[in-house]
């Protein structure tokens, strides 16, 4: 079989990286520099916690947070308390969750201009 | 706001309907009791603000108005049915089988059987919860059960057995690993004594990996079994394991044995849904919900990788608990279609709760073609109902872990994908893997298919509504032709035409569709394919049983799931399947370019080549700036050039005449080559590092005045409209359309 492992993408996280931190705050959604890319594909990947996603509430519009059960036929987790105007606003809440959970920094939560 | 689009989903039959003839509309809701209906007319099926938006033509039908809803169910999981017969219920059996489970540890399931869930009589042959092998005998007089001491290894062949004894009520249980090496052993022999002269319940069906769940000769069924099933044989005898296992290595067991009930031969009629019985009993029987066929035995060895060479090796049916081929709901409504109606994209607009803050507004798809054998207009658009089935349902980026990696971004779900998440039963795409990891091969129309239709997530259908919207702006006549009308009628049904067009994403080709649009090029047939990464998978179609098709992915090409080995010719037509680029059949051959590429970061713009510059395409760039970029902007990504990108390559098929007029070749790091483009591994494969990473706009004279006008990007269609629609792209379609539905030859070409 062809199965892709998600537990694969093991770049190590550097918790010192504030760099990459800011370049992902400056710019959620890229293009984004080599090192972050990478940050990225790891988290992404992996999917580390549960996979975040966001639900569309008005097309190209409104997103509200969501994550996926991780098992078929179970409802999609939502978070209507968490809402974005902008596929960026919501790419940053993700990678901020994500960093929190790899590193234990919590981040600043603001939500990119 | 996002309308409900799920609290009422249906499916229409036919999928494709000629005027004159009759549509019925088969509906489900869980939670609403009526909606109103209406049919419309689809002219784009995109709500996104940021285009054209949401339009649709109202038609007056005698639909129009209420429909009662209810709900009506969906029962996945296939199996084999054979209906009950008296030599069934004899006082002593055996049966056996090999077996290749792929979830054992996926619940309780049912191999073989004849058992009664209501009653819980009969006899099965199963799994319990911990995939151990489990033998289990009921009825009046009592019951009795064997339990196999080792849990069976997932994805290896076991030779599986048990009798039982009607005299003395003596019980056996066999397990026997094929490879009993290395750790892979877990065979074992069970015996006890149980009740004696068992009467067995009537009226109960003999089922092939489920059991049913209550009387009569097609029950509904439960404890569905996940793996593969070969030469399962059953006799009116105790038999111990060698008899038994000589019995399942008989490609064809002596049908003369007076103890034989049933030997059933799956590598019969392999593109039907019939098992076979090869004894005189003729204990035939049906498959439900479309297993997999035409795959490797117990006794495959590798040499022969097609079925059609060596069927006797493919005595296997892959039966999963998700399978789903057919809702088998009853219509709620159904209409004659107008002989005066237009071909085209057409859907039953289904609304209520009008006025709250959860408005409903589900649509349910069809396709009205233009009557066989009379076009209207000189101009076709290609619905791709073969890429639209192969997509349906498509749960990739709910279960597949590289799909927000693929994606470069958090994925966005629509409410259909989180009712999907949620709704399993409606069956997924071949793009999806069963909850047994295998691939799905198999699509089919008789269910909801919630991406082929308005307001569905924006891929194939809903942008290829993209080119109708354009069409229409433009005041083109047009009929709208199938996919499987193509794959039926071939060349003659494309010859009508002056000019054909296929949309954003023609992935999915059978090889009549492929022949037939290689005839109408040959005959001076103007093609045009405003999209990427086109005639790419070779697929078939079902040969009697409309809008089912089938794909095997093979061992080549960007794929979510692999064939196994042995495993990649197609069940319903005997073809091979995976990439026509390994089939002999490039897609560069016939449109010039094939795909090289997914970008997903963004969409790019082109740029002009010296090619452009040519005199004899000058009609083409007409009021175009050659200096400026190409479809820098685009609803997809800011782009024309983007999502999945082809390329040109002679010795892939790229024909001496092309014109290669516009390149997109600079397509970052987000441009990732796909896996048949890379001979060996190394970096700099990347867009950022790679000129072969990128979308190519091609134009190039056929045989007998025909033309070929390909863009080589997904990404094209969803630029169309941009500035509202006074844009580079929609000059340049407009410029080729023109010129294409002109009959004069292009010349220039032969010296």
């Amino acid at each position: 079989m062809l199965v892709n492992y998600p537990e694969a993408a093991h770049w190590p996280i550097d918790p010192t990286r504030q760099d990459l931190v800011e370049e992902m705050r400056a710019n959620p959604r890229g293009p984004h520099s080599d090192d972050l890319r990478k940050l990225l594909h790891r988290m992404r990947w992996t999917g580390v916690g549960k996979r975040y996603v966001v639900i569309v509430l008005e097309p190209n519009r409104r997103w509200m947070l969501g994550r996926l059960p991780g098992r078929r036929g179970a409802p999609v987790e939502t978070f209507p308390n968490r809402i974005f105007t902008s596929l960026a606003a919501a790419e940053w809440a993700v990678f901020a969750m994500r960093w929190e959970a790899l590193t234990g920094q919590r981040l600043d939560d603001g939500i990119p201009a | 706001m996002m309308k409900d689009t799920t609290s009422v989903l249906g499916y229409a039959w036919p999928l494709v309907v000629s005027p004159g003839e009759t549509i019925a509309f088969h509906l489900s809701s869980a939670t609403l009791t009526e909606a109103e209906a209406r049919i419309v007319r689809v002219r784009c099926g995109d709500p996104d603000p940021a285009g054209p938006g949401l339009k649709t033509t109202r038609l007056q039908t005698r639909i129009d108005g209420r429909v009662a809803l209810r709900h009506q169910s969906i029962h996945p999981g296939s199996a084999a049915i054979i209906p009950d017969a008296p030599i069934l219920s004899g006082p002593s059996f055996s049966t056996g089988c090999f077996l290749w489970p792929t979830a054992p540890l996926a619940g309780p399931q049912t191999i073989l059987s004849r058992w009664r869930e209501d009653l819980g009589r009969g006899w099965r042959l199963g799994l319990d919860a911990e995939g151990h092998l489990l033998f289990e005998i009921a009825g009046a007089a009592g019951a009795a059960s064997l339990r196999a001491a080792r849990p069976l290894i997932e994805r290896e062949w076991i030779f599986v057995a048990a009798s039982y004894d009607g005299a003395t009520g003596a019980l056996t249980l066999v397990q026997r690993s094929l490879d009993a090496q290395a750790g892979r052993d877990t065979s074992g022999a069970y015996q006890t004594t149980g009740p004696a002269g068992l009467a067995w319940p009537t009226e109960t069906a003999l089922v092939f990996a489920a059991h049913a769940r209550e009387a009569g000769p097609a029950p509904l069924t439960a404890a569905h079994f996940d793996g593969k099933i070969d030469r399962p044989r059953l006799y009116g005898a105790a038999f111990g394991e060698a008899a038994l296992r000589l019995a399942c290595e008989a490609t064809r067991p002596s049908a003369a044995d007076p103890a034989l009930i049933g030997a059933w031969d799956f590598s019969a009629e392999i593109s039907s849904d019939v098992v076979r019985d090869l004894s005189t009993n003729r204990l035939d029987g049906r498959l439900r919900q479309l297993p997999m066929r035409a795959m490797t035995g117990a006794n495959w060895d590798g040499s022969a990788v097609q079925w059609t060479e060596k069927p006797e090796f493919y005595g296997a049916i892959h039966f999963h608990s998700d399978d789903m081929a057919d809702c088998d709901w009853s219509p709620d409504v159904a209409m004659t279609v107008p002989t005066n109606w237009r071909s085209g994209f057409y859907a039953l607009c289904l609304t209520a709760r009008d006025g709250s803050d959860d408005p409903v507004e589900s649509y349910v798809s069809f396709f009205v073609r233009a009557p066989l054998g009379q076009a209207k207009c000189r101009l076709a658009l290609v619905a791709s109902t073969a890429t639209f089935l192969a997509y349906a349902n498509s749960a990739l980026r709910l279960d597949q872990v590289h799909a927000e990696a693929m994606l470069e971004g958090v994925i966005a779900l629509s409410r259909d994908d989180v009712y999907l998440q949620e709704h399993r039963e409606l069956g997924l795409s071949t793009y999806d893997t069963h909850s047994d990891g295998s691939g799905w091969c198999y699509s089919t129309a008789k269910r909801p298919i919630l991406n082929m239709r308005p307001l569905g997530n924006t891929f194939n259908y809903v942008n290829d509504t993209h080119i109708i919207d354009w069409l229409e702006h433009n005041g083109f006549d047009y009929d709208v032709i199938t996919d499987c009308d193509i794959d039926r009628h071939g060349a003659q049904l494309l010859s009508s035409y002056a000019c054909v067009i296929n949309g954003s994403h023609p992935e999915y080709f059978s090889r009549n569709m492929l022949e037939a649009f290689d005839t109408y090029q040959r005959g001076g047939g103007r093609h045009i394919y405003l999209g990427g990464n086109g005639f790419y998978w070779r697929i078939g179609f079902h040969p009697t049983k409309p809008h089912q098709m089938e794909i095997r992915r093979g061992m080549n090409g960007l794929r979510t799931w692999e064939g196994e080995a042995g495993e990649n010719g197609l069940s319903f037509t005997g073809e091979p399947s995976g990439l026509w680029r390994s089939n002999g059949r490039p897609p560069q051959r016939l449109v010039g370019v094939g795909f090289d590429a997914q970008v997903f970061t963004r969409s790019y713009p082109y740029q002009w080549l010296a090619d452009a510059h040519d005199p004899r395409v000058a009609w083409l760039i007409k009021e175009i700036d050659l200096a400026k970029p190409l479809g820098d902007f685009g609803l997809r990504g800011d782009g024309a050039a983007g999502l999945e990108v082809d390329r040109v390559e002679t010795t892939l098929g790229s024909p001496p005449y092309l014109l290669r007029l516009a390149t997109a070749d600079q397509l970052d790091y987000g441009g990732v080559p796909t896996v048949e483009e890379l001979r060996t591994l190394h970096r700099g494969a990347m867009g950022d590092q790679n000129a072969m990473v990128r979308a190519d706009l091609v134009f190039f004279p056929t045989a007998a005045g025909g033309a070929v006008f390909a863009t080589g990007s997904i990404a094209w269609a969803c630029a169309l409209s941009c500035k509202a629609y006074e844009n580079s792209v929609s000059r340049v379609t407009g410029n080729v359309l023109r010129r294409f539905l002109d009959p004069a030859p292009f010349s220039g070409f032969d010296n």
